[in-house]
Formats: structure tokens, sequence, C-alpha cells
């Protein structure tokens, strides 16, 4: 039966979400909450020389006005790429340092939010500016090789054969550059906290993907025993990468709840959002390719400059995707990051692999014009089953079916080569594009508890955060399946850390660590069952807990990635990244997409429209198909947002970001997008796990971009290298 | 009515006192007199004096819609609504739409049906949104539905089941 797909059933949380249950950390409407708002820096970098806090104190309500002259001692959390729990290094309102615009400078904490809001904007500061870089090619930035750095101890720099070499002498040659902009996560639910004390023990309500970080990272800051903290993260409004880490404002909310006696909440605004956390930091990629004439692909080479911030070095593994697109004979990757006055840039859905894949698949299609090949055909001549950094197997690979099951539903025969040679009846231009993508199958360990009681009722607690991908749907499914219960039986409790480690969800290794640790647990439980029916009664949990007299059963196993020592559970309980993969060894594991995308393109207007999509997805087993369907549903549109919309306006002259709001940072709206059609290949990869599922969250994003401008190359003949691809480009 | 005679009056919608105001208002059936500093955003007072947190705030800028209600009928976005200006008006949320037996809205269970939703953040304006798109008789073609839905953000990207849904419930409701 576990050969079987999984049916097609509801999300599990659907109900609670129509009906606006409150689930979200701010929905704290408890009497007594002080609301708390933050003053910010006006100006991109330098000190405060004065920072005057009395009329703030003079408004009604104020409880608390909260800075660098009197927050007492707070230590340092560290950047969660560099062994601590923050999205950045840098705590702000330690020091009187200034390191970006729109950090804060001063919390407020007052009865009310608009008195909270109004002592905010009393807040005077004086500061002493210093010269700031905030773009790719700014004067004063720095630009490091990754591979000069520790960071190659982690990862690696990907070479294969000698591919300058190999370019050179290629028949066929691309070699272009393309831009991807700033871009913002923008989950719809704002970073918030709401931190309550109780004596000495400490409870933060946050919408967050890694509530083990904050906790750790909240003991560390405030020298508390990790034990005296209670994360709860039962449901985050979309993190999208945003949220995986230490935020700004926690520890910092923890102390005004401390300091005022009473339990605080903070929502940071909009702009806050834009200004004081992670984003999608500029990249730049010049691509190489070269093929023989009859379209094999002998050389790659991939350079890619990514934006930092000066105080932290997020890591660049963007050659780490494009390098496993195809079988490429030689390939060279060149991480370069450049050093900006900004908050740390982060991972936001696809935060490699995307661009990567952008620049790959748009050098691709390229190559198959130079070629005059049909890009199908192409890609189809250069797949592989060998991972071509490694010369490892891999461990699935359904690529060439993704692209046939997606070119026959879209009816890619139908197309003809030529640029602009397709037309609407109302005289639009029509273009079909494809594009690859992929993202590494990564797994993370996890501590799966599970519960059966003699009422029928089934609770799985396990690390994993929901934040609307659908993973407590996904362990409600394969709870139900193994344990024969109905689903409607199986509470699954996840994003809290009482329950169980709460390992970051990120990289859409969600599914592929929680399910196989859950199904174990299973396994166990029914072990357990069967040890207490050997009087011969056979039937549901629930009744063999009856006839042998038992109120509950309890189990408890571990799971790790393959090849992970057991040490890793330590870093898991620490709430330290415990990454496995996607090289395991013996083979590699990777998720793979096909898209084809239909845009149109309006005579007069020049308007690019997306009629229509179809997505055929190589994720493993499917584990949960209609929420999994939506999340790749979800991926498009992110690829549109990607291609024709998203890009945070940086603002060279006084720092910070020019759109950092709803309006003016421009997401897709519903009447942005059309038809997507969705398949699943579903061929359970037993080699990377037992569950037999891949990663699919990130992957659905990839390639979509890329199939997007490569439907507009194929409508206008105009090859546009630089994301978001608007109206003033095909004028 | 003079500024003076405003603030001594002591019905619903006026200053008390120069930092308070007192609202009077129907809240999915139920009246409330609810005290307020007159800045307070109609989607702050049903969140964080009334605790009927379904409304959510997504950007406090009428931009993203994720605050929507519906005020004697029609979709507001309650971020934008002074508190003040709902006074002695009716307003309907996410927690007034299913029936009092505790049976869903044709639009709730639709978003259930098709998937209309990931995180359900801005699930609770998407269906009171919905459901005033059905009403307005915006929901008669798919075009419509995704036009006068573009109010709405969803991050996560649940659009396709989201005009789905709406095509599904609007058959319902107007048979109802």
């Amino acid at each position: 039966m576990s050969e079987m797909p999984f049916p097609d059933t509801p999300r599990v949380d659907a109900y609670d979400k129509v009906c606006g249950k409150p689930i979200f950390a701010a929905d704290d409407a408890r009497s007594g909450l002080l609301h708390a708002a933050f003053a910010v820096s006006t100006v991109a970098k330098g000190h405060i020389t004065s920072l005057d806090t009395t009329a703030a104190l003079t408004v009604r309500g104020v409880r608390l006005v909260l800075t660098h002259e009197n927050i007492g001692e707070v230590k340092p959390r560290g950047f969660i790429m560099g062994g601590g729990y923050g999205f950045q290094s840098f705590q702000p309102m330690l020091s009187p340092a200034i390191a970006y615009r729109g950090q804060p400078i001063a919390l407020v904490a007052a009865d009310t939010l608009e008195a909270a809001m109004e002592a905010a904007s009393r807040i005077e500061a004086t500061y002493e500016q210093q010269p700031f870089s905030v773009t790719l090619d700014a004067e004063g930035t720095e630009t490091i090789n990754q591979a000069d750095t520790p960071l190659k101890n982690f990862i690696p720099e990907i070479v294969v054969g000698d591919a300058e070499q190999a370019f050179a002498t290629a028949s066929v040659k691309i070699d272009e550059v393309y831009n991807c902009p700033v871009q913002h996560q923008n989950p719809i639910e704002l970073i918030a906290t709401v931190a309550a004390w109780d004596g000495d023990r400490l409870r933060i309500h946050e919408g967050t993907q890694n509530a083990e970080a904050i906790r750790h990272g909240v003991a560390t800051a405030l020298g508390l025993a990790p034990e005296k903290i209670e994360v709860i993260s039962s449901f985050a409004g979309g993190g999208f990468g945003q949220k995986n880490s230490l935020q700004t404002q926690t520890v910092l909310v923890a102390i005004a709840a401390r300091r005022t006696g009473q339990p605080v909440k903070l929502v940071v605004p909009r702009t806050g959002v834009f200004h004081d956390a992670s984003f999608r930091p500029a990249t730049r990629h010049r691509v190489r390719l070269g093929a023989d004439k009859a379209g094999k692909i002998v050389a790659g080479v991939h350079e890619i400059d990514a934006q930092t911030s000066r105080h932290d070095l997020f890591p660049g593994e963007y050659a780490a995707t494009s390098s496993r697109l195809y079988g490429f004979a030689s390939f060279r990757g060149v991480e370069r990051l450049v050093r900006t006055d900004v908050q740390t840039p982060g991972y936001m859905r696809a935060p490699f692999e995307h661009p990567a894949c952008y620049a790959m698949e748009s050098a691709i299609d390229e190559l198959a014009y130079a070629l005059g090949q049909d890009p199908v055909e192409l890609r189809l001549a250069n797949d592989t089953s060998v991972d071509s950094p490694t010369g490892l197997p891999l461990s699935s690979r359904h690529v060439a079916a993704c692209l046939r099951r997606g070119a026959e539903r879209f009816g890619w025969a139908q197309r003809s080569m030529a640029p602009q040679s397709m037309h609407g009846e109302d005289g639009s231009q029509i273009g079909w594009g494809v594009a690859l993508g992929a993202y590494p199958g990564i797994m993370v360990p996890a501590i799966a508890h599970l519960k059966v009681a003699d009422d029928g009722n089934v609770t799985i607690s396990v690390g994993g955060h929901e934040m609307g991908q659908g993973i407590r749907t996904a362990l409600a499914n394969a709870v139900s399946r193994k344990l024969d219960v109905p689903l409607e039986k199986v509470s699954v409790v996840i994003g809290d850390t009482r329950v169980a480690p709460q390992h970051l969800t990120a990289g859409s290794w969600g599914t592929a660590s929680a399910i196989p640790a859950a199904e174990d647990a299973c396994d166990a439980m029914l072990k357990a069952l069967a040890d207490l029916s050997r009087t011969g009664v056979r039937g549901s949990p629930a009744e063999i807990l009856k006839a042998a007299g038992r109120q509950s059963l309890e189990v408890e196993v571990q799971r790790k990635a393959p090849g992970q020592p057991d040490a890793i559970f330590e870093r898991l309980r620490a709430g330290l990244p415990s990454i496995g993969g996607p090289v395991y060894g013996s083979y590699v594991t990777f998720s793979y997409i096909a898209h084809f995308v239909e845009v149109r393109v309006e005579p007069g207007t020049r308007r690019i429209r997306v009629p229509r999509v179809v997505s055929v997805a190589d994720c493993g087993r499917v584990i949960s198909p209609r929420t999994a369907a939506s999340q790749v549903r979800g991926g498009v549109v992110w690829g549109i947002g990607a291609a024709l919309r998203e890009a945070s306006e940086v603002d060279a002259r006084y720092g910070g970001f020019l759109n950092a709001d709803l309006a003016e940072y421009v997401l897709p709206v519903n009447a942005d997008i059309g038809s997507i059609d969705v398949e699943f290949i579903d061929e359970p990869d037993k080699t990377f796990n037992s569950a037999g599922a891949k990663g699919l969250g990130e992957v659905a994003m990839t390639g979509a971009a890329a199939a997007i401008a490569n439907a507009v190359f194929h409508a206008t003949g105009r090859r546009v290298r630089n994301l978001p691809i608007r109206i003033e480009h095909l004028l | 009515m003079t500024l003076d005679q405003i603030a001594e009056a002591p019905t619903s919608g006026v200053r008390n006192d120069g930092s308070e105001v007192t609202v009077r208002l129907r809240v999915n059936g139920r009246d409330h007199r609810v005290t307020v500093d007159p800045r307070t955003s109609l989607l702050d007072l049903l969140r964080e004096h009334l605790a009927l947190t379904g409304a959510k705030k997504g950007c406090d800028h009428g931009q993203c819609g994720a605050c929507t209600v519906h005020l004697d009928g029609r979709r507001v976005v309650s971020c934008l609504t002074p508190a003040v200006q709902a006074s002695e008006r009716q307003v309907t949320t996410i927690e007034g739409l299913a029936s009092s037996d505790g049976r869903l809205h044709p639009m709730q269970q639709a978003f259930i049906d098709h998937d209309a939703l990931q995180c359900g953040y801005c699930t609770p304006g998407q269906i009171m949104s919905a459901v005033a798109c059905v009403q307005e008789g915006h929901a008669d073609s798919i075009e419509r539905i995704r036009e006068y839905m573009s109010g709405n953000l969803c991050r996560c990207g649940a659009y396709v089941g989201i005009v789905a849904a709406i095509q599904d419930a609007a058959a319902k409701m107007r048979r109802a």
C-alpha cells in the first residue's frame, strides 16, 4: 500500500484558516498587552551622536523607551551562516553604530499602538554620517572571491575539467551577462513578536521558520538557559526564507517585556520588513556556454557577483545548481561576494537556484537559437544520469519525462521556431518558452514523538513549521496511512519548541525530513502495539489499547540524513542548521521541474501577459497531492513576479529602498495570473529516503522566470537579460 | 453643531476629553461600545479592542486587502477606515460569516474545496472580498473575478484556486 500514490485530501488546517481563527502570533489580544513600535535610522551609515527621548516619554500611555543607552548588557547572538542564530550578526540598538538606513534606534512600549507610534515618531536623533555604498558597482564596495574565504570548506567550488579551455575551442559559443535585482520576500504576515515573562520563564509567539533559533538566540543574547524559553509558531503567514532565523526585534521585545513586567507585542510595519530583515541580494551572472555543432554542450562557465553586507558574508551557492542542470562535460563556477552597506541579505524562495536557473536557462535558450535547434530537443540531448560536478550517480532524475510530458500537455509541437512568428487574432505577439529548474535534495535530522490514545486520537509531534506549504497535511496523510486511522483523528503539533526540537524549515527539506521520521515513529508504534496485542487482539490502535487496558502509548524516534554523525542531534537540539546533502557519499539528489509558458505581448501597449503555464515536477513521491499542486502553482506565480514585476528600488542617494510598501513593490495580483496546469511524475526516490519524497516548494519556482523570458524572446525577438522585464524594455 | 458641542455630546463617534472617543457599532450582529484613541483604525479596533483577529494587518496602507471587512454590506479595507467612521454602522468580519449553527458560508467551503489558500493569512480578506465580489455582480466571468479580486494580494500565489472557489460559490450563492 505504501507504494501507491497518496490520495487527494483537503488541507487539514483549511477550516481554521477560512474561519479566521486566531492562529498567528499577532492575533494575541490579551488584556494588559503593551504595544511596541520602533524609531529607525534616517541615515545609511555612521553613528548616533545624540538621541533625545524627552518628547517621546511625555506621550500619554508610554511605559518604556529603550535605546542603546539604557538597554543594558546583551550578548552577540551571531549570524545563522556563521555558527549563530541571527539573520545577521549585527544587533541594532546595542551601540550608537548605524550600519544601514532603516535600522531601529529606539523601541517604545505603550498602552496603545497609537501612543507607541506617536512616541516613536517624536524621538530625535542626530548622526555623524559616513560614506556608503548600496549597489554592486558603487564606489566603496569590496569584492571577495568566496573561494578565498573559509566558506570554501562548506561550499565546494564547482570545477569539472578545464571549462575555460573547452569554451575557447568550442564551435558554438554563448557569452552573456544576466542581472537579477534586489527583491523582498514580503510574506503577507508582517514580522511580529509577542513576548511574555512568567517569573524567569519567557514565552515567545512569533511567526517563524526556525523556532529553535529564536529560542537559543534569545537565550544567548540574554544569558538565559534555553530551558527557560519556549517559542511557539504553530503557523507562519508565509515565510519564503525571510523568517528563517532570529530577527532584529525579538530580543528587544523580550527585554521590553521584562523591563515593563507586561507582555509586549511588536508588529514590524511593512517598511521595516523591507529595511530591517533579509532580502534577495542583487546578483550579476556572466554565463559562457560552448557546444559542438551537433548541440552537445562541452563547456559551461558561470561567474556570479552577489551582494552581501559589511558585517556578514552571505554565501553564494549559485553554480551548485546551474552546474547540475545538464551533463556538462566541463564546468567552472566562480562565486564572488560584494560588500555593501545594507542589512545582511538572505534567503528568498529558491535563493540561489532561481537566479542561477534564470541565467543558465536563458543562456541555454540562446544556445538553442545559435544552433538552430528546438529548445526542448537541445535540453533532452544534454540530459544526464550522472552528477557532473561529482561524477556520482543521481538518485533519481526524471528531467526527460518532465520535458516530454510538459511538451505534450502544452502542445509544444505546434510551436514555430522563429521569433515573432506567432500571433493572436488581436494582433498580439505570442511567444512560447521552456526552461528547466532544479533544486538540491536536502535532509535535516528530526525527532518525532507519536502518541496514540484509546479514544482513537493520534498525535504526531515533530520538528517542522507550517507556513502554507502544507507540511501539516503531509504529516497527517503519512501517519493516517501508516497507522490506518482516519485523517481527522490525526493531530499534528509542529513549530513548538515544547514538543520536539524545531530545526529550521527551509530549503524544501521539510517533507523529506519530517515524513520519514514520522513514518519511522509509526513503524515503532506498530511494533509496540503488536507487542501489546500478543493476546491475539487485532484491530485499530485504539482497539488494541482498550483490549490491553492501556489509555495511551507513546514512542519517540530520531532520524538523520544519510551519512550524518550521531552528533548531529546535538546541533539539532542547539538550534543550529544541521543540513545534509545534496551529495550523499555514493549518490546525489536533486528535484527537477520543466515549465512551458505562453506569453502574449499586446500590440499597442506592449503589455506582457501570461495566459497559460504547464509545469511538470519531479519531486519524488507526492505525499499531499492537493497542497503539492498549490505549491507548484504558487512557485509559478513567484516566477511570474520575478520575471515581470518584482524589484526593490535601491536608493543610492540616501540608502534603503524607495518602494518599501506593497503598492510600489509590485507583486503579482489575481489579474496577472492565467491558467497554471500542474503535473507530477510521482516516482518515489527510495534511495534518498524511505518515504521517497524529494523537495518541492522551491524547485517549483526555479526556471519559471527563464521560461517567461525565453517566451518573451520568442514573441518579440528581444532578448532581455535584466529582470524584471517590463513594458519599457519592449517599446 | 459646533466643535464644543461635539466635545460635550455623549453619543457615539465623538471626542470625550481630547484623547479618546467612544465608538458605538454593531459587529457581526452584536452591539459594541468601545473607547479608543481617535487615530485608531477600524482594523485595530476589531483586533486589539474586540479580539476579532480574523481581519489581518499586512500593510496598514490599504494595499494588500488582508484587512477587508464589510461595512454596511460593502467591502472596505479596515486599516484605512478610521474606527470613528464605523460608528453607528454595521460591520461584518470573517468571524461573522458562518451561520450561527456553525455551518460554513458557501464561500468558506469553496475555499477549502479548491485549496484556495496556503498560509491562510490573506484568506479572511480574500473571502470577505470574494463574497462582496459575488454580491456586487462581478463574479460573472473569470476575467471579471480576476479584476475585482486584484485588491487582495496572496503571496503564496493561490490565485487559481481563489478564482475557482469564487466561481463555485457564486453559483451556490445565487441558488441560495
